[in-house]
């Protein structure tokens, strides 16, 4: 299995105005803080609304979902006693709602699915496309996956004890993938492994070959703060990586309590 | 290579079990309850809701009070262990699960919350580790004994369809050797309400595709079935034949007038099998009862069948729409209607919706010569699943 990465785009790389990526101001007044920085980020990574009409897939990926809705919307039912709330967040608050933005931007009808698994939901959505791609049911896919951190969640997270170590972060991470190499490829990622126990770095480096320490990213998401899809942001970095020269990138998660998966980069050709 | 349904497990207010349920569909009755009963909640709204409490179900699947698992995830072990009796599976191969759910441990996070919202240093913690989606797949695993890939899926109310779909892309490329898949969802104070607020909840028992129609009630239960390469199967229920997955792309809770997303991933589900809509004998539709989702899901079918609809109902009127179980609810119920040819009534229709005209299937009927079974899952954000089933 294999796919090819034309482009990868965080948060921080959204450069357009947020208008020319929802144009939809009536969508855009709707959004949450997460859904609006996800659904822009994606669409800054397809290259523009005009482009998602050429998907043929949008998979998504989060472990927490719309927290800052549904926690505004379990408030209002708690404070104002089940009594003329606002559907708004209700609405806003499922977890397939960035993907659904962003086909409704272009109205794009192709296959839309979102992954919810704590620190695996990138690696499984990830797992999806190459599955799509080697069956030939997608050529053309965006990928993406978001968390918000919100005061109430960061609150309840500290009274669990999870932030003695690292603090909580949150972010939003899309990638463009394809079937075929392009003129526009920058990476390749070439196997992805879900493990039953955790393996050393050492392992990891045998297991995989690695002699070069550029080579291989172990247990580096916690640099981005606490948060389930905080490994995309380290597939980010490895794909920049490979840009920068890297033949081939083995990025190694293992986060908190949950089993370990490995996804391998290599550079094009 | 074949994809076949080898066990199946389900709870909804119906009851606990395959048989169970289909006892009370046989005999017309409904599981809608006039109110809840066991969810804290003001609102004196039907529900279909399982005459249980949470800890009833942790004493009948034998699991200490003190465990705490969210309603969702003990509705979800109870079926996840029937499905796995019904088809003796091997524990020792490797097994996966695709499990989805939309509101996952909101039951727990909800009393909570009630504490929290007062002073931030109160509130059980017990009661929100339990609150991601991932944490009920993961009690499945513990409680079940299931060891090899999952994952978990929640697209609303076309959750359990996709897990369907997704599973049976691990089986073609052999990362598993039998999967479960499927969908479980508990009432909630959140959903109630949510659906409360967008003023699609029926005050009385919902009528699906009835002209007088009023909105759905809310359901909860789970749904799911265990696959397995047919090479490898002893014997099975009917086959997974094709599936698809597509968007609607209109609103993020309404459904186009012409039923856009239904239509496609009706129409891409048989072709994938290889099946033309005249091959369809038989349609579990989404049918919610509400006014928007059954006209749009009218127009698809007539789009896709013309004057020649097959015979179709809407089985919520017996269980309410149990959100991302749904999918996996009905999925049950779609295999076992295939594998002993039975045609569900759509309790409570009267008559027709205009300008569709179009008439479910109203008395229960078994022992018919089913070939080919359809079942439709479609939710907010425009997610609409289709599944082909057959024998």
């Amino acid at each position: 299995m294999r796919c090819y990465i034309e482009r990868v785009c965080r948060q921080s790389d959204v450069i357009s105005d947020v208008k020319q990526l929802i144009p939809d101001a009536g969508l855009r007044r709707r959004m949450s803080r997460v859904v609006k920085s996800a659904v822009a980020t994606g669409v800054e990574c397809v290259g523009g609304v005009e482009r998602i009409e050429a998907l043929d897939a949008i998979v998504t990926a989060t472990g927490w979902g719309c927290l800052a809705d549904s926690e505004r919307f379990l408030r209002n039912v708690i404070v104002d006693k089940e009594q003329l709330l606002n559907p708004t967040p209700f609405i806003q608050s499922t977890f397939n709602t960035v993907g659904g933005q962003i086909a409704l931007l272009k109205h794009n009808h192709c296959y839309n699915v979102t992954y919810v698994n704590r620190s695996h939901s990138f690696e499984d959505a990830l797992l999806d496309v190459l599955l799509r791609i080697a069956d030939a049911q997608s050529e053309n896919v965006l990928l993406g996956a978001f968390d918000e951190q919100t005061p109430s969640q960061q609150r309840i997270m500290e009274r669990m004890g999870l932030f003695r170590r690292c603090q909580c972060g949150e972010g939003a991470v899309f990638a463009l993938v394809t079937a075929k190499p392009t003129e526009r490829s920058v990476a390749q990622v070439s196997g992805i492994e879900f493990l039953a126990e955790s393996i050393s770095k050492e392992q990891v480096a045998k297991r995989y070959g690695v002699t070069a320490e550029e080579e291989l990213m172990y247990n580096r998401y916690a640099e981005y703060g606490l948060y389930p899809t905080a490994s995309a942001q380290v597939f980010a970095e490895a794909v920049e990586r490979i840009q920068q020269g890297v033949e081939r990138v083995v990025v190694y998660n293992e986060y908190l309590g949950d089993s370990p998966t490995i996804i391998e980069l290599k550079c094009i050709g | 290579m074949g994809i076949v349904v080898t066990g199946v497990g389900l709870v909804s207010a119906l009851g606990v079990g395959v048989e169970q349920n289909l006892a009370s569909i046989r005999q017309g009755v409904s599981g809608i309850k006039s109110k809840p009963e066991y969810l804290r909640t003001t609102n004196e709204v039907p529900v279909g809701e399982l005459s249980m409490s949470n800890e009833e179900l942790h004493q009948r699947l034998s699991i200490s009070p003190g465990e705490h698992l969210s309603r969702t995830a003990l509705l979800a072990i109870l079926a996840v262990r029937e499905a796995l009796e019904d088809a003796q599976v091997d524990l020792t191969r490797r097994v996966g699960l695709i499990s989805s759910t939309s509101v996952a441990g909101m039951d727990l996070t909800e009393h909570f919350f009630e504490d929290f919202i007062e002073d931030e240093s109160a509130g059980r913690l017990r009661d929100v580790r339990m609150h991601d989606c991932a944490a009920t797949t993961q009690a499945i695993m513990r409680y079940c004994g299931i060891k090899g890939y999952s994952t978990t899926i929640s697209t609303a109310c076309s959750s359990g369809a996709n897990a369907v779909i997704m599973g049976a892309k691990l089986l073609k490329h052999g990362i598993v050797d039998c999967v479960v898949v499927g969908g479980s969802d508990a009432l909630s104070a959140f959903t109630l309400n949510g659906f409360k607020s967008l003023m699609i909840l029926d005050q009385s028992p919902c009528r699906p595709f009835d002209a007088t129609r009023a909105g759905l009630n809310l359901g909860e239960g789970a749904g799911y079935l265990v696959m397995q390469r047919e090479e490898e199967a002893m014997k099975w229920y009917c086959r997974l034949a094709g599936s698809a997955n597509r968007n609607d792309a209109y609103h993020q809770t309404a459904s186009s007038v012409e039923g856009d997303g239904a239509y496609l991933a009706m129409a891409e589900a048989l072709a994938s099998a290889g099946l033309s809509p005249e091959d369809v004998d038989y349609i579990n539709v989404h049918g919610t009862g509400t006014m928007n989702n059954d006209a749009a899901e009218s127009a698809a079918m007539l789009r896709l069948f013309a004057d020649a609809v097959p015979a179709f109902s809407s089985t919520k009127a017996f269980t309410g729409h149990t959100l991302a179980a749904a999918g996996g609810v009905e999925a049950v119920l779609s295999v076992m209607a295939l594998h002993r040819g039975i045609l569900y009534p759509n309790m409570n229709f009267r008559e027709p919706i205009e300008p569709y005209g179009l008439v479910p299937v109203v008395e229960f009927t078994q022992g018919r010569d089913l070939r080919c079974v359809v079942s439709n899952s479609f939710g907010f954000g425009g997610n609409c699943s289709s599944l082909v089933f057959t024998r």
